[in-house]
């Protein structure tokens, strides 16, 4: 029994931490309705704000409050003054992929100023333990727990009661209104990212204290809880983000406690799942509230495409195919392999995300049941590798769609939350269910590619093989996009209700988007697995599916060519930039930005 | 495999190895390039602090090869490709490593994924993957272009479980684990040995890397009743720990696997790391005169700070591709060859390195029982703590 007081304040204590970055990712989508991937670096940005106060420059803990502070709010106010106020009447879409870019140029910088290597960050609070339960609290805890619930309550208070709290009440119902009655958006904003930004570099300095120890690694997973947390209270809901975050706490401990360390972010994840079905808006937002998302459209806005002539077309894809004949080397065919691979995983998410609106943050995991049914098919079933693939295109596309459907209620943001949680809960699975996937080990020895009793091992042949097979989704994907079929999608997309009205059943347009788009990324995950020959669950991981997401939007949102063209070029572009090794990821993420910038509907347009 | 021996055996003669060394030292003479490695690991993303330790190792080596006179008047260098260690990019590399016919022999990559997807193109171009990290099991597996030098966990843990059983007395152990490939093979290769040794394993435990609290994880530790905790970790999770253990008032003795050993270790875990016992390859104070150099080469070349195990790693792997490249000249099949045939390669790791061929690693590392005293890494004097 007293181990279950434990487990409880456990939960607690970590749920205390989670709060720090929740409440200021709830500060902001309260205004902009935007989920801010950037949070978790400014966090990363106090932690060794921080360092450099407390290390080298000796100060005290108040003042090195106020140092990191400032510092970091700093930084919020340049990310809103030349990373998102330019993008405030492009689409959506626009400010959340350039809160990714930001978060890659802030990761970067931080590490090549103060290298990887992991920091101690010493606690400048006396070192005196309190008994409670089985264990101990420090006066970090309690410091931790009172800035959260503190700067919590403050926030509520200033939303509620102040004038400029008003305004930004005002501003994040009705940005046009608010306007129309003289508030300043602009200022509004600047004070919501200063002050989000303020707290979410202060928290990662006391969360750095907590553990003594900050790292660059620390960022993404900050968001990530962050985000759960946020979204498990009711998105934009400060005082629910905090309740949220300490439920987030308790889930993962009692999970723990019941089924064992391996199995805690299941939990925080399923969490999330659950939430988001049964209670969309989260868990503490009164139905009288507005919808936090617009009901249609304006998250993808239409824009005019690229027409690109077909012979253009045939002519590129002529021209690739006989590529293996010139001298090029195999380092050009292996990169150009990559492109295709992930183009068959853009070209699903293009459909899904673009053409019906349902922007996945999860894409890789259909990748992984792919990658996974095709190699075991072909290990302990003997199954031909040709027939194995499509075994794996056909089981993502069975199981993806079956648990995305729950989803299939959401819009918006929300869709993109849940896929994430679901991605993370296959990637979770797959290293738990150890009987089937061999868990951690992974499964090595994979057989190489062949078809008809031919094994293609030569670079030209894999080369062919992932091009065809490539282009063959492509046609079958724009032959769709031609028929009702794709414009019933797009009709859904762009407005739901209309489209039910005229009678379309929203989940099976949903499903049958999802079966298709599943059946590309197995494709592209089965010829994966052969190809590398030893995958286990670090193989398909996060990365992937923000880079997948990074090349549709890039590509044009629904555009098949675009979807292709962006993969060459996020495949192409870090290859390019090899030269620049460390500042390569930086540069990558420094473009990133200014193709959102200056071309928020993708290189190619929507379709 | 049958094809190293016969040729180990059949051309192994005297002669021709004279005969060879003359004509790849003609060979090497011709030209005043340096002699290049390819190097496949992470410089940026979640792993970059590794890519960096690999670096400062590498350089070291170069220095002290360099010193000596190169490799027969030839400069040894290396090119460094980042791969964010995801297979994505190091199954490129590993093509632009192939087809590069400057690059004689290839290091790397990091994470058992990067690693084995890119293996069968070293595999089908004949280059030699020399993965001197990669302990998972089907590593070398993946044909006989693959060697490795990292410490096999079938050698290291029986090692580390004596330490704990045996030597420490301990009966009743809890084992926290990294869920990784290494993790897992380590834990049960640990759980096996421990086992053996007449210790009961209470509760086994495997947390993701990214894991930062551990105090629910302690809990169903605490509830297990152990008289020992055993972590198979990292130096930065190992840290987090101990700490953490300690603040919940776990007062058990800790023993950790090798792979703790770091100054780092010491600064992240503070006083909570006091008295932590580890097995080690290598320590400060350790007499072999290959460590006294490389502590005190390290030490002059990076400001006085201490080098830790992936450092140790590099720098051996370095070495032992000198060696490698000495015998086997600049051909790539040359090369795979010589792997069989180097002996008693220097090492910091294993005091003097040889290739088993049939298995392609290296047995028999160093081992010293350290424990940590005064906030270093000291020689355990068998007093218990």
């Amino acid at each position: 029994m007293s181990s279950w007081l434990d487990y409880t304040i456990n939960g607690l204590i970590v749920g205390n931490v989670y709060a720090l970055v929740a409440v200021g990712l709830a500060l902001i989508f309260g205004v902009s309705r935007l989920i801010n991937f950037a949070q978790g670096s400014i966090y990363l940005v106090g932690a060794y704000i921080g360092w450099v106060a407390v290390v080298q420059l000796h100060t005290p803990l108040p003042l090195t409050i106020i140092v990191v502070a400032a510092a970091a709010a700093a930084v919020g106010l340049i990310i809103e003054r030349f990373g998102l106020r330019p993008l405030q009447n492009s689409v959506r879409i626009a400010p959340l992929l350039a809160t990714i870019g930001i978060s890659f140029v802030l990761d970067q910088l931080v590490m090549l100023t103060f290298s990887p290597n992991p920091r101690a960050l010493p606690s400048q609070l006396p070192d005196v333990r309190f008994q409670l339960g089985g264990g101990t609290i420090g006066p970090l805890d309690l410091l931790i727990a009172g800035v959260g619930i503190t700067s919590a309550l403050l926030l509520f208070v200033f939303l509620r009661y102040s004038k400029l709290g008003w305004a930004v009440r005002a501003a994040s119902q009705d940005r046009d209104a608010a306007m129309q009655m003289g508030v300043d958006v602009n200022r509004v904003n600047q004070a919501v990212f200063g002050i989000a930004a303020a707290l979410g570099g202060v928290s990662g300095m006391l969360v750095g204290m907590y553990y003594n120890q900050i790292d660059t690694a620390m960022s993404l997973q900050a968001t990530l809880k962050g985000v759960v947390a946020e979204v498990v209270g009711g998105a934009g809901n400060v005082p629910g983000a905090v309740i949220g975050s300490l439920l987030l706490g308790l889930v993962e401990s009692y999970g723990v406690a019941v089924f064992g360390t391996s199995y805690r972010n299941l939990f925080a994840f399923l969490l999330l799942v659950v939430v988001l079905v049964l209670r969309p808006n989260g868990l503490f937002v009164s139905a009288r509230q507005a919808p936090p998302e617009p009901l249609t459209g304006t998250f993808i806005a239409p824009s005019r495409p690229v027409r690109i002539p077909r012979w253009a077309l045939a002519v590129a894809a002529a021209g690739f195919a006989v590529l293996p004949f010139f001298p090029v080397s195999f380092y050009v065919l292996q990169t150009l392999i990559n492109a295709w691979l992930l183009g068959m995983l853009a070209l699903s998410l293009t459909l899904v995300a673009g053409t019906i609106g349902q922007v996945s943050l999860g894409h890789a995991a259909l990748l992984a049941i792919g990658a996974y049914t095709s190699a075991l098919l072909s290990l302990t079933s003997a199954v031909p590798v040709g027939l194995a693939i499509i075994g794996g295109g056909l089981m993502s596309a069975a199981l993806g769609t079956l648990l995305i459907s729950p989803s299939f209620r959401l819009r918006g943001h929300y869709v993109s939350i849940a896929t994430l949680a679901i991605g993370e809960i296959v990637s979770l699975v797959i290293l738990n269910w150890e009987s089937v996937t061999r868990g951690p080990i992974g499964i090595s020895g994979i057989p190489p590619l062949s078809l008809f009793g031919y094994d293609l091992i030569s670079p030209s042949s894999v080369y062919w093989f992932s091009l065809a097979v490539m282009l063959v989704l492509a046609l079958l994907q724009g032959r769709l996009l031609t028929s009702h079929l794709g414009r019933s999608f797009r009709a859904i997309r762009d407005d739901d209700i209309a489209a039910r009205a005229y009678g379309l059943s929203l989940n099976r347009y949903k499903s049958l988007a999802f079966i298709f788009g599943g059946f590309a990324a197995g494709v592209s995950g089965g010829i994966a697995a052969h190809l590398y020959s030893y995958i286990n669950h670090e193989t398909f991981n996060t990365q992937q599916s923000i880079l997948a997401l990074t090349v549709v939007i890039l590509g044009g949102l629904g555009n098949v060519v675009g979807a292709i063209v962006g993969s060459v070029a996020l495949v192409g572009l870090p290859e390019v930039f090899r030269i620049a090794a460390e500042y390569r990821i930086l540069i990558y993420g420094i473009v990133l930005l200014l193709l959102v910038r200056f071309r928020p509907q993708g290189l190619l347009g929507t379709i | 495999m049958s094809n190293i021996d016969r040729r180990t055996l059949v051309r192994g003669s005297l002669a021709t190895m004279v005969a060879g060394a003359a004509f790849s030292r003609a060979a090497l003479a011709q030209s005043s390039e340096p002699i290049l490695l390819g190097v496949s690991g992470p410089l940026t993303g979640p792993n970059a602090q590794y890519g960096a330790q690999w670096k400062q190792g590498f350089d070291l080596a170069l220095d002290e090869i360099h010193a000596a006179g190169g490799i027969n008047g030839r400069k040894l260098a290396y090119q460094f490709e980042d791969s964010q260690s995801d297979p994505r990019q190091s199954v490129a590399i590993a093509q632009k490593f192939v087809s590069d016919p400057r690059i004689v022999l290839e290091l790397g990559d990091f994470s058992s994924p990067a690693s084995m997807a890119a293996s069968p193109i070293y595999q089908r171009g004949g280059l030699v993957q020399f993965g001197f990290t990669n302990s998972h099991p089907d590593f070398t597996k993946g044909g006989d272009f693959m060697w490795s030098t990292s410490v096999s966990q079938a050698d290291e843990q029986p090692l580390l479980a004596s330490y704990a059983v045996r030597r420490l007395g301990l009966k009743k152990l809890a084992v926290l684990h990294l869920n990784t490939d290494w993790g897992r093979t380590s834990r049960d290769h640990f759980v096996k040995a421990a086992k053996e040794y007449g210790a009961e394993v209470a509760v086994t435990e495997g947390y993701i890397a990214e894991e930062r609290d551990f105090r629910s994880t302690l809990v169903r530790v605490r509830d297990a009743n152990p008289d020992g905790l055993i972590l198979i970790s990292y130096y930065s999770d190992g840290a987090l720990i101990a700490r953490q253990a300690r603040q919940v008032g776990l007062k058990q003795t800790i023993c950790a696997a090798s792979s703790v050993y770091s100054p780092k270790f010491l600064e992240l875990g503070g006083e909570a790391v006091e008295d932590v016992h580890l097995g080690t390859r290598y320590f400060p104070q350790d007499p072999r005169p290959e460590v006294k150099k490389f502590i005190a080469g390290f030490k002059a070349k990076y400001n006085g700070q201490e080098p830790d195990a992936f450092n140790a790693y590099s720098y051996d792997a370095v070495h032992m591709a000198a060696a490698v490249v000495k015998i086997g000249g600049t051909d790539r099949r040359a090369i795979r060859d010589a792997f069989a045939k180097v002996k008693d390669v220097s090492s910091v790791i294993f005091g003097q390195a040889t290739f088993d061929v049939e298995s392609r690693r290296v047995k028999g590392a160093m081992n010293a029982e350290l424990v940590v005293r005064k906030g270093q890494f000291a020689l355990w004097d068998g007093k218990p703590t």
